[in-house]
């Protein structure tokens, strides 16, 4: 029964070629809209990491002042509370850091030198963000207690520099000095730079290299992106400015894998902020914030809003084919409905015509739906082209395995949807009248 | 209009099939109406003008790239450099050496107290050199716009100020109190001090610093990340020399020169005897960039409704062929009894002209609950009755128009039809 029902869908659709496209193509059409804008969304919103999202915390102390610039708790920290966090040995990872620009000068003396985006941060970044390498690992902190010149290079920067070659090992000028090479990262572009949703967009690409903290003070750097004061430094000069001030500027992470260690935390942080209060710091009341990364996203509001409208919208235009499936189905089965009289006169049971029938718009749909995936792609395609120069990324927006799924289920419904109510009516076809007219 | 009873009680008894082109019609409406509610939002926001002569102005910027530059000396003199080459290219209207470009992503904010109270106002604020009116094309209200002499006396202050140079060191005591000219938009001058005169008021700070108000230019639009300081600005005079962040000015072209004077400016630059990382971009590339993500959205809006449009034509058309197919005998039997081609098509569109209106009007009921969930939970963009009857007056046409065909084949059925069997 089924393979003869097999046959008999493919002779249908090859008696009507022109029409047995439409109705693919309808489906295809709304599923591709459908993925294409769900695929926007979920850049946005997907876990980023999610083997470990639920331990990575990030920290907030309120450091202000009473006066009104910041409403609630600023969304970074100075550099007291910073390393005061740093030396507490409750987070199994921890790492404070900065985005900033650097010259690199590949040769010295000639005109290749370039400005970069670079990272200031902690060894623990590397294995806290599970970032991939291509060559060597990232530093240890026995090397950021030492204040080893090392540094991490970007894929993009190590293709650019060292042609692609394994170039650990080698040296690389940096403003005034000289860096050893000990890691090259694989490919590695998140939608979201989430480790940093305060400096500039959070759709930028990561920063080309990863340079040890501690060399901010003796090299001056300073950050590129948000920074601000209540209060001006005591003196002129870098440090005060930067260290010793109220300038907040850093962002912190802490990894803290079970529910103790973040009690744990959130008392040592506590602590910390009476501590301080007694000299006279923290003038505010008390307002500590530990946040795992999802939750620090949505505070961030890293999923834009009009990408959540486009997604609703494209699911509206997916009903809209569905429907019109629907029709087109109940048209085609009605127009068969002698041949089912038939069937049915030679035994057919209803629940059988019904299940086939069910069976055809899904297998419509499943093709319209792949059409549609591949659809969605090359739309995702031309729209990362568009906003090339936007967020200067050409893979802002990424297909993955959770939106082959969900073109899947998406293809599905829209069948089913379309399918019930032509596959009921067919199913009730009363044979006699079909034998009649014969 | 005798067709009208029989269509009617056609309906009634094929009320899924019918009730489905009413539905997508409906549901078509809807989604078409809100979409291009966004995208007329889209619109308005990309076309509103920043009141400066966006055409002819170019941002420019030459960032060193030798630690050399690091030393204040050298890093003067190369400023000095940059600032001759730029000001003396071929084409160029105006300099004005600052941070500052209408449309870029960045911008600085600060919070500033009139003096003597204790309410914080929120404003944007730019170090900038000499040359602001005639650089942004626009005018003052009162007072005057700063000299070189002002910028050159004020740079060097906050120089002393900030680092120490070999040798004298820094000025803590300046630092303590210190007096700045400053020139504000007229918008943030309201905010402040209400109705004129504004020259001589006073601001001050956190830090211990005052602001003294010196001129107040017409308008000033810069959107920026709070959005309620777009129209206030707060001007100092400064040169901002910092190694970080480079040389930085906006310059007004001749009309309709800017790509030339572009091209001319970064060669010049390049040949400069320093080494440097140089972008000179036309404000207008700034702007677009700045409304990416509108252009985006309307792009992507646009695209939908081409295609919603195209499909809903496409099902009314399937659905009209089907209920000819399904009436050829009641054709043929209308057509045998004198009914002319005509009177077919005609009841053909009739039918599908009553199921596209009441479409429409559920459609209408719809767009509107939709548009409210829209305005409420996503803060979108409230419908208007222009949007909403030229989205009507589409759909009507579509509707009537993917009829047709079907319809004229319906009338082709000859009266012979009826009386053989299927």
């Amino acid at each position: 029964m089924l393979g003869y029902h097999l046959k008999l869908i493919g002779r249908s659709l090859r008696q009507r070629p022109t029409h047995a496209m439409l109705i693919v193509l309808g489906i295809a059409l709304g599923v591709a809209v459908a993925t294409a804008f769900s695929a926007i969304r979920h850049s946005f919103a997907k876990d980023p990491i999610p083997e470990k999202s639920s331990t990575l915390h990030y920290v907030r102390i309120d450091s202000w002042d009473l006066s009104s610039y910041w409403e609630t708790v600023p969304s970074q920290l100075t550099y007291i509370d910073a390393m005061a966090i740093m030396r507490s040995d409750i987070p199994v990872r921890k790492s404070a850091m900065f985005r900033a620009e650097l010259n690199v000068v590949p040769e010295p003396g000639k005109t290749t030198a370039s400005r970069e985006a670079a990272r200031l941060c902690f060894g623990d970044f590397f294995t806290m963000f599970n970032v991939p390498f291509e060559y060597g690992k990232g530093w240890d902190r026995s090397a950021d207690e030492a204040r080893d010149p090392v540094v991490v290079l970007s894929k993009e920067l190590n293709d650019r520099i060292f042609g692609g070659s394994n170039s650990v090992g080698k040296l690389l000028h940096i403003e005034d000095r000289d860096f050893r090479v000990v890691g090259v990262l694989a490919r590695w572009s998140p939608s979201i730079r989430y480790y940093d949703l305060v400096s500039g967009r959070s759709q930028s690409p990561p920063e080309s290299m990863f340079v040890p903290f501690n060399f901010a003070g003796p090299m001056q750097i300073r950050p590129v992106g948000s920074q601000s004061s209540w209060k001006p430094p005591s003196g002129p000069g870098y440090e005060p400015e930067m260290f010793t001030g109220e300038k907040i500027w850093l962002q912190m992470w802490v990894e803290l894998p079970t529910a103790d260690k973040v009690v744990a935390f959130r008392s040592f942080l506590d602590a910390y902020v009476i501590d301080q209060k007694k000299v006279g710091r923290l003038r505010r009341p008390a307002n500590n914030q530990v946040t795992p990364l999802l939750d620090w996203m949505a505070e961030r509001h890293s999923v834009p809003p009009e990408t959540t409208v486009m997604m609703i919208v494209a699911l509206l235009f997916l009903s809209v084919c569905a429907m019109n499936l629907m029709g087109l189905l109940m048209a085609k089965f009605l127009a068969r409905a002698p041949r089912i009289g038939v069937l049915r006169a030679l035994g057919a049971q209803r629940w059988d015509i019904f299940v086939l029938h069910l069976l055809e718009c899904e297998i419509v749909a499943l093709t319209g739906g792949a059409i549609g995936f591949v659809l969605a792609w090359g739309a995702l395609f031309g729209v990362n082209n568009y906003v090339k120069s936007m967020f200067r990324r050409a893979d802002l927006f990424q297909m993955d395995w959770t939106m082959v799924l969900f073109a899947v289920v998406a293809s599905l419904v829209a069948g089913l949807m379309a399918g019930l109510y032509p596959a009921y009516r067919v199913c009730r076809v009363s044979p006699s009248v079909y034998l009649k007219l014969q | 209009m005798e067709e009208f009873g029989p269509i009617f009680r056609a309906m009634l008894r094929n009320k899924v099939k019918f009730g489905l082109i009413v539905a997508e019609i409906a549901l078509t409406l809807a989604v078409m109406a809100n979409c291009a509610a966004m995208i007329s939002k889209a619109r308005n926001e990309v076309n509103r003008p920043s009141g400066f002569d966006d055409e002819n102005l170019l941002a420019v910027s030459a960032r060193p790239l030798d630690v050399a530059m690091r030393q204040p000396g050298a890093l003067a003199a190369m400023f000095r450099r940059d600032r001759d080459i730029v000001r003396a290219a071929p084409g160029v209207r105006s300099m004005l050496e600052t941070r500052f470009a209408p449309w870029s992503d960045s911008d600085s904010s600060t919070e500033i107290r009139v003096k003597g109270t204790n309410v914080e106002l929120p404003t944007q604020d730019y170090n900038i050199g000499e040359g602001l009116t005639s650089a942004l094309g626009v005018n003052l209200v009162e007072g005057r716009e700063f000299t070189r002499e002002d910028v050159d006396r004020d740079t060097e202050r906050s120089v002393a100020v900030n680092e120490p140079t070999p040798g004298r060191g820094t000025d803590a005591q300046l630092a303590k109190s210190f007096e700045q000219d400053v020139i504000i938009s007229l918008a943030f001058a309201k905010l402040a001090f209400g109705d004129g005169p504004y020259v001589g008021k006073w601001f001050d700070s956190d830090g211990g610093s005052y602001f003294h108000v010196v001129g107040v230019i017409d308008r000033f639009y810069k959107p920026a990340h709070q959005q309620r300081v777009d129209e206030y600005v707060m001007f100092m005079a400064d040169r901002d020399e910092s190694y970080q962040r480079g040389f930085r000015a906006l310059v007004r072209t001749e009309p309709g020169q800017a790509a030339t004077v572009a091209r001319k400016i970064e060669e010049r630059l390049q040949g400069s005897e320093d080494l440097l990382e140089i972008k000179v971009e036309g404000i207008p590339e700034v702007r677009t960039r700045h409304f990416g993500p509108q252009r985006l959205v309307a792009t992507l809006m646009g695209i939908v409704i081409v295609l919603l449009v195209l499909v809903t034509s496409l099902g009314v058309a399937g659905l009209t062929s089907f209920s000819v197919t399904e009436r050829t005998r009641q054709i043929g039997t209308r057509r045998a009894l004198g009914a002319t081609t005509g009177t077919i098509i005609r009841y053909f569109l009739m039918e599908n002209w009553l199921l596209t209106t009441v479409g429409l009007i559920l459609g209408v009921a719809l767009a509107v609950g939709l548009n409210v969930v829209a305005v409420t939970v996503f803060s979108g963009t409230k419908l208007n009755v222009p949007l909403l009857t030229f989205s009507m007056v589409l759909l009507w046409t579509v509707g009537l128009g993917s009829a047709i065909a079907p319809a004229m084949r319906g009338s082709r059925i000859s009266p012979a039809v009826a009386t053989r069997n299927i």
